[in-house]
């Protein structure tokens, strides 16, 4: 971007921090469409997949196909009365969207879209991701909070609770991944994943990868509370969460949020664990000077894994009940936590084995050929990674010797 | 570009003592914790315009995505405690509030300022290629090989200590926890209470095979 606003611009002899600036705001007003668009797509997208599994037709009248359903609901959203509340804390209830959906925006902008087509390569682009999305917690809270309603702050307090508390197995998973890397940067990850033709290079393939997408997956669900993790909006016990007070614009920012980061999840996964956007053909199209060719490929394949991934949430949305908020707390910190920890000891053997050399101990492996060290790698790393499978499996479903209420046995079978 | 970044830094300055002074001007306890963490941001910001991305990041996880979350929580459980605080004692003495306030800045900013020349640095053109380009301040890199080398032995302590918090949170939460009976189903509930009701008939053995004759 930066090189096309230089080459369009370059004759009026604008300073180069203005050409820099400029070209900024031009990749923020392009992520400024895209966001909406991708969400309308997903609504769509959503809508039509969930029928298809539960064979209904959904929504298909407006447009080809119901494409142009979205732009419908959208205007629906617009011209819809906006309601604050009596009792409501007026500002923070009119921020609250605002703080919930601005950082979901913000997230685009670490994406690796493809080869060459970073909105911005931050070093530390992975913590960003992090950070920014944790933001959101506090927009779900001035909701709660500024809707005066008990289920609203119900809501928010269990929305709260589970970021707080997914985020950890979420870092842990991430983690790993950094340390095999050694990069905190989005684009250095997906580089770093570009061997075996550009397919066998990517990290679900190694143990290490294999253990951290399972926890990323299963984290990455809950922080975009997705259904099994809906608790905080669960309709059937509290009304909608946080959710309740708002409609209009206002609800359709919370929409768009949701929608938005249950997306980003999926991308950042296909980034860390996937591969990003190397597939077949990318690098042997870049090694042979077409540039463009290679964005243009490299952008289809990760928008196919992170819609295919995309899709892999609707499976489980449209066949899994929800989970009781005591067996997710209970799912988070007995399960995931300790696998996580488990993963990261995985990575720390894998790094030396395949990476270091002159170090004192480890000479034996200078001798051994990379496959080898690749080989010896997993091998140690899928022992660690099986032990503590099977050793959290144990802990987690041992019966206790009695059981610790006083009810004697299961309910009858006739009540 | 040099006067850009001290408009952006004037900005930035402006919005964080405007937040900061709100968190102490509001009433609601809940607007102050929302002003703190703006103030939070703008620190990160600050962070951002000295080009420490690592620590500008780190400032938004654990400030605003951690620390202020606590906050809240802490207050909004505690909301009835802090309703009824007397706010008349507070407001009464302010003067000595804010003598406080301007001997605690004082006591910073003045020994920062003796010590220097003052004004503004203006770096010229010319001065700053003699110098040549700044070194980057806090790079994830340098950062991470300066806690394993140089401040190995504080890093591990650091970790030491909150090991022990952990555990100590563990430990009070097991204490809370065998004081506390196990969630229930409501199922499992109902059943539970219906046999408290009614108690229990003594333990017969039941033959069924007998029962059920004809």
């Amino acid at each position: 971007m930066q090189a096309i606003i230089d080459a369009l611009l370059g004759w009026t002899g604008a300073p180069q921090w203005l050409l820099t600036l400029i070209a900024y705001v031009a990749i923020a007003t392009l992520l400024f469409v895209v966001a909406p668009l991708t969400m309308m797509f997903l609504t769509w997208f959503e809508r039509r997949g969930i029928a298809l599994m539960q064979d209904r037709l959904g929504p298909n009248r407006v447009g080809p196909a119901g494409l142009l359903q979205p732009i419908a609901d959208g205007v629906k959203m617009f011209v819809k009365e906006d309601i604050t509340p009596e009792g409501a804390d007026k500002y923070v209830h009119a921020l609250a969207p605002i703080v919930v959906a601005a950082p979901a925006m913000l997230m685009f902008a670490v994406i690796p879209w493809g080869y060459n087509m970073v909105p911005t390569d931050l070093s530390v682009g992975l913590l960003f991701f992090i950070a920014v999305s944790s933001v959101s917690a506090v927009g779900l809270m001035m909701a709660g909070w500024g809707s005066n309603n008990k289920f609203s702050l119900l809501g928010a307090m269990r929305a709260v609770a589970q970021m707080v508390a997914y985020e950890i197995p979420l870092l842990l998973a991430v983690t790993s991944i950094v340390m095999l890397t050694g990069t905190l940067s989005t684009v250095a990850i997906v580089e770093a994943q570009g061997g075996g033709f550009g397919i066998g290079g990517w990290f679900i393939w190694t143990p290490v990868g294999m253990l951290g997408f399972f926890i990323f997956a299963v984290a990455a669900l809950a922080e975009a509370e997705r259904t099994p993790f809906d608790i905080p909006e669960a309709e059937s016990e509290i009304v909608a969460g946080y959710m309740t007070e708002y409609s209009g614009m206002k609800f359709g920012l919370f929409y768009i949020a949701n929608f938005l980061l249950a997306w980003l999840m999926c991308a950042i996964g296909v980034t860390l664990f996937l591969g990003g956007w190397q597939g077949l053909g990318v690098n042997e199209l870049r090694a042979a000077g077409y540039g463009v060719g290679a964005s243009i490929l490299s952008l289809i394949y990760f928008l196919l894994k992170t819609y295919l991934l995309y899709f892999g949430i609707l499976l489980i949305r449209a066949t899994w009940p929800r989970l009781r908020v005591d067996q997710l707390m209970n799912f988070g910190w007995k399960w995931l936590v300790p696998l996580a920890l488990a993963n990261i000891l995985a990575a720390m053997l894998w790094v030396p084995i395949t990476q270091w050399d002159a170090v004192r101990g480890l000479g034996f492996l200078a001798g051994l050929s990379p496959l080898a060290r690749f080989g010896l790698a997993w091998l140690v790393a899928a022992v660690v990674n099986v032990a503590a499978v099977i050793f959290v499996l144990r802990i987690n479903t041992a019966r206790p010797d009695e059981p610790p209420y006083a009810l004697a046995d299961e309910p009858a079978a006739g009540l | 570009m040099e006067t850009v970044v001290t408009i952006v830094f004037l900005i930035i300055a402006a919005l964080m003592l405007f937040s900061g002074v709100m968190v102490v001007a509001v009433k609601n306890i809940i607007h102050s914790a929302l002003w703190l963490i703006s103030t939070f941001f703008m620190v990160g910001a600050l962070y951002l315009l000295l080009e420490a991305e690592f620590l500008a990041v780190v400032q938004v996880l654990i400030y605003v995505g951690a620390v202020s979350i606590l906050m809240l929580f802490a207050i909004m459980l505690t909301r009835h405690v802090m309703a009824s605080r007397p706010e008349q004692a507070f407001y009464r003495r302010w003067y000595l509030a804010l003598g406080v306030c301007l001997l605690l800045f004082g006591a910073a900013i003045v020994p920062t300022l003796l010590a220097q020349q003052p004004g503004f640095a203006q770096a010229t053109e010319t001065a700053q290629q003699a110098l040549g380009s700044p070194e980057r301040i806090a790079g994830v890199f340098s950062l991470g090989v300066a806690y394993v080398s140089q401040y190995l032995i504080p890093f591990q302590i650091a970790g030491l200590l909150l090991l022990v918090a952990l555990i100590g949170a563990i430990v009070i939460a097991f204490e809370e926890r065998s004081r506390r009976r196990r969630i229930l189903t409501l199922a499992q509930e109902h059943e539970l209470r219906r046999r408290q009701a009614q108690p229990l008939p003594p333990a017969e053995p039941v033959v069924m095979a007998e029962e059920s004759n004809p």
